[in-house]
């Protein structure tokens, strides 16, 4: 029992930030992961799905163990902030050396570096400052600047390009971070999100959240229209709602969604989800003629639901019911679905001079109404049946963070796989017979195959340049070591 | 072609040559029956087909170089293959030019797409990084996508509203930019493990498991009548907007129970001769072992081809509703593409037990590919990324959400985990050749069950394809 919480902590700390740990959290993570793909998740399947697809006790043992939605359970979320902390830990063990690396970059070279750096080339030359003006030139030639660096009697040179690509590791970990912030604790802290139903004409500001709540909206939500677009296939290809924002009493903004194209209003989003019939009537037009007596034109009119509408004098029809689908059993009349497949509507034409109400029903229904006896004969012209928009309503104040982590991402993974730090180095030295050579070394921290390329090139380039002054070109016999 | 030039070659090159041929004779003749229906000359299908007869040459002549050794069977392969890439093409824009859309919108659509760029990196790999052989893999992958393709429905579907986005095609696009490149890394690192000196009944070990693998899957869904289960789909739920979970139908296709039974005793067979080998180790097993792989690709053929013909536009019974319904072949794509892969995963070996020399001396050393596979991961793992987030971001405009742990999205994310592992193994642990080239196996392996598995076993919101 030796161990004491400095030790512990520390101990927590190297776990924490090391790529092992790191690793087996990926794979827990990809195994839950599996889990929640295979097995039937709560909020996506209806529950008389889930009990077909379980036994009892297996559902109820999916459930205990949160396996039946394991993405919102609290160890999934659990294992996340692990995941995390792990890039967190192991990027600040690693940061302070990298930073280093960045802040003051390496730029001369002692022996020791010298001698273990695997690629590198000596060029004879005759004079220091030829040498390094050569070298210089190359660099350029390569369009690279370079740097004279000043030692107590001498000079030698440094040449780099994309030091940034040393922190790409860093922006990607940090665009993890952002992502996981966005998603894991600003939406889940602060998103909700909802259904709201509308019909043309109505407005509301209640949201029917998913967990069965209602969420009230400062603002409210109005439809003034809905339709459907088909295909000549039936298939539809366009649902379209036209909403208007009211808030404190005026019109703010209007907007026709569709899918794909949301309205946005201080960061609630109305989605156009689905579209349908209600099953209600919207509005009848009939026409009517008198039974007997006087033989007019037949009369057109429109009745909503609930509508009474004088017809003469003394005769009023009122539109009492809408059945969609209807079915006649025991003498009564049932609706089978909530599509106007099959419509029947129910008519009070009703008298005042002998104060009595007959039954109408259209289309006929024999025992049910009292067509026969109704001082009018009523002939359905159109029927307009009532639809509803359909809206998913969303919430994500954290979704800015998500995309900020997401363009990060993208700028860091291009300087971790396709921008190279590369750094050159050139110090005249004198060789082991005491003659004077120009000591060129170079590193690329990725892609080493085209940077051996390029050095090559580069080593070509300065005996190039150090041909023309005429000096070196007796000596011109450069030992040339590469390697990896 | 190869055929007759491989008559000077010995007895068990010309076995093998006979077998690609009569199984690409097969194939061809499907197409054939296809193009037949539909009268018109200068249209899609016929595109397809010259592609598929472009390819299928392609591939045979990859084979025969593989084969024989003969430098230019390469440069007709190649030549075969910018043939069928132009075909391809043409298929693609006509289908683009047809449908008013690029064509990402179901899942023949999305192999369209996938062939073509599949056929387009095999040539980028060859003349760029000079993989000569890789045709060898990738040719096999492109003729099943063609063949694929001949049997799925291929009407115009139009667009449902969700689909009606620009962002669909940059998912799509980057999609299939991401999947090929692991499609390749994957070849390049099978490449690898062959210069790499693994031994050959190691991969006889890999092979067999993988198609024991296939028939079990195939025969985990064998039920009571002795009928083989088919997962079909109802046509009509297809077009709504908002699947929570997509509707399926298992249809039986009697009598091919047994068949399947058979297959998979045959392809089992060369597994429990390979642990008979490793426990008596004695070689004398394994010589049975190559002979039985032999004998279960004849019996997979055999069974491929009663398949194709029990599946084909028949009325079966269903388990679940009553009353009889309709099969085609698109009702069934995994398993078919299962028995394809199968098929030719076994091809694949019997050409490297037979010619592994040849082929050694064709294909870059170990430590070529070995970088090369590293380089194709780096392409493929930034695409994944940026495919996952236009795909987040689309469906924060159609769904509402940016992210619902749907089946597919999931399985996406795992994949790019898996990517994500390999590249931080490679890069602070300093993971070469085997162990990364087994990595990198093992993310193809997810990409595919990613693409077809996800969409057929494990449907979501991502219904469409």
């Amino acid at each position: 029992m030796a161990l004491s919480l400095r030790s512990v902590s520390r101990k927590t700390w190297l776990t924490l930030s090391s790529i092992k740990t790191g690793v087996i959290l990926i794979i827990l993570v990809g195994i839950f992961s599996i889990a929640g793909t295979v097995i039937l998740q709560r909020p996506m399947t209806d529950a008389d799905d889930m009990q077909r697809a379980y036994s009892p006790t297996m559902l109820r043992f999916l459930d205990a163990a949160g396996l039946t939605d394991v993405f919102h359970t609290y160890w999934f979320i659990a294992l996340l902030v692990l995941v995390s902390l792990c890039i967190v830990a192991a990027s600040i063990q690693r940061f302070p050396n990298s930073w280093r690396f960045f802040a003051r970059p390496y730029k001369s070279p002692d022996e020791h570096f010298r001698k273990a750096l695997p690629t590198q080339a000596q060029i004879p030359i005759s004079d220091e400052e030829d040498g390094l003006s050569a070298a210089e030139r190359a660099l350029k030639h390569l369009g690279l600047r370079s740097e004279r660096i000043v030692h107590t009697s001498s000079f030698s040179l440094f040449s780099e390009r994309n030091r940034i690509s040393e922190m790409a590791v860093y922006m990607v970990h940090a665009s993890l971070l952002l992502i996981f912030l966005g998603y894991g604790v600003v939406d889940a802290l602060y998103g909700w999100r909802g259904f709201l139903v509308l019909n043309p004409g109505t407005a509301s500001n209640q949201i029917e959240l998913k967990n069965g709540a209602t969420r009230t909206l400062p603002f409210s939500i109005r439809c003034d229209g809905t339709g459907e677009e088909t295909y000549t296939d039936g298939t539809p290809k366009r649902w379209w709602s036209k909403l208007a924002v009211i808030d404190n009493g005026s019109e703010v903004q209007r907007k026709e969604i569709v899918v794909n194209d949301p309205l946005v209003y201080e960061g609630v989003r109305f989605y156009q989800a689905s579209w349908g019939q209600t099953g209600k009537l919207d509005q009848l037009v009939l026409s009517a003629t008198p039974a007997k007596g006087a033989i007019g034109p037949p009369k057109k009119i429109s009745l909503a639901p609930n509508q009474t509408v004088a017809l003469d004098a003394d005769t009023s029809v009122q539109l009492a019911e809408f059945i969609p689908d209807y079915v006649v059993q025991d003498g009564n009349v049932y609706s089978r679905s909530n599509d106007v497949l099959n419509p029947a509507v129910h008519l009070i034409v009703t008298s005042k001079k002998d104060t009595r109400s007959v039954n109408v029903w259209l289309p006929e229904i024999p025992g049910v109404g009292e067509n026969a006896s109704s001082p009018y004969i009523f002939e359905p012209k159109d029927l307009t049946p009532e639809v509803f928009t359909g809206l998913q309503v969303s919430h994500e104040p954290g979704q800015w963070s998500v995309w900020a982590g997401v363009i990060l991402m993208a700028i860091g993974l291009t300087f971790v796989f396709y921008v190279s730090h590369v750094r050159f180095w050139a110090v005249p030295v004198r060789n082991g017979n005491g003659q004077l050579a120009l000591w060129v070394g170079g590193t690329a921290n990725r892609n080493r195959d085209a940077f051996e390329e390029r050095f090559k090139n580069l080593v070509e380039q300065i005996k190039k340049e150090l041909k023309p002054t005429g000096v070196a070109s007796a000596q011109a016999q450069a030992t040339t070591t590469t390697g990896r | 072609m190869a055929r007759a030039r491989a008559e000077q070659q010995p007895a068990t090159g010309t076995t093998l040559i006979v077998l690609v041929g009569l199984s690409i004779a097969f194939l061809l003749f499907m197409a054939f029956l296809n193009v037949v229906k539909s009268g018109s000359i200068l249209n899609e299908s016929n595109m397809l087909y010259a592609a598929l007869i472009f390819y299928a040459g392609a591939g045979a002549l990859y084979l025969g170089f593989g084969v024989t050794a003969t430098d230019s069977y390469i440069k007709f392969a190649s030549l075969a293959t910018w043939a069928g890439l132009v075909a391809n093409t043409l298929a693609v824009a006509h289908r683009w030019y047809e449908a008013g859309h690029p064509p990402f919108a179901s899942i023949y659509e999305m192999l369209l797409s996938f062939v073509w760029t599949l056929a387009a990196l095999t040539l980028i790999a060859e003349k760029r990084y000079g993989v000569k052989v890789i045709g060898t893999v990738t040719m096999p992958v492109a003729i099943v996508g063609v063949v694929l393709m001949q049997l799925l429905r291929t009407e115009v579907h139009p667009l449902v509203p969700a689909l009606q986005s620009t962002w669909l095609h940059v998912h799509v696009t980057l999609a299939m930019l991401a999947y090929a490149a692991c499609a390749l890394s994957f070849a390049l690192a099978m490449m690898f493990l062959i210069q790499d000196k693994m031994r050959t009944e190691s991969f006889l070990a890999a092979t067999s498991m993988f198609t024991v693998g296939i028939y079990a899957a195939v025969l985990s869904r064998f039920e009571r009548w002795g009928g083989l289960n088919v997962v079909a789909w109802d046509a009509e739920n297809k077009s709504e907007v908002f699947i929570s979970r997509g509707v399926r139908l298992f249809v039986t296709i009697p009598d091919l129970g047994w068949m399947m039974l058979l297959v998979f005793a045959a392809v089992a067979a060369p597994l429990v001769l390979y642990v008979v080998f490793r426990l008596k180790k004695n070689d004398h097993f394994l010589a049975i072992a190559n002979r039985a792989v032999f004998i279960s690709i004849l019996l997979q053929i055999l069974a491929l081809v009663f398949f194709l013909l029990r599946a084909r536009d028949g009325q079966y019974p269903s388990l679940d509703a009553e009353g009889l319904y309709q099969t085609s072949l698109a009702a069934s794509p995994f398993i078919l593409s299962a028995l394809v892969g199968g098929i030719f995963a076994n091809l694949l070996y019997l050409l490297l037990l037979w010619r592994r020399p040849d082929l050694e001396r064709h294909l870059p050393d170990a430590d070529a590919l070995d970088r090369i596979t590293y380089k194709t991961i780096c392409i493929a793992f930034p695409l994944l990324t940026l495919m996952i987030a236009a795909g987040a971001y689309w469906a924060n405009r159609a769904w509402g959400s940016y992210w619902n742990w749907d089946p597919k999205e999931t399985w996406a994310a795992i994949t790019w985990l898996v990517y994500a592992g390999y590249l931080h193994m490679r890069i602070t642990r300093g993971w070469r050749g085997r162990r990364a080239a087994y990595f990198a196996i093992l993310g193809f392996a997810v990409v595919m069950f990613t693409f077809f598995g996800v969409t057929y076993l494990l449907p979501g919101l991502h219904a469409y394809a």
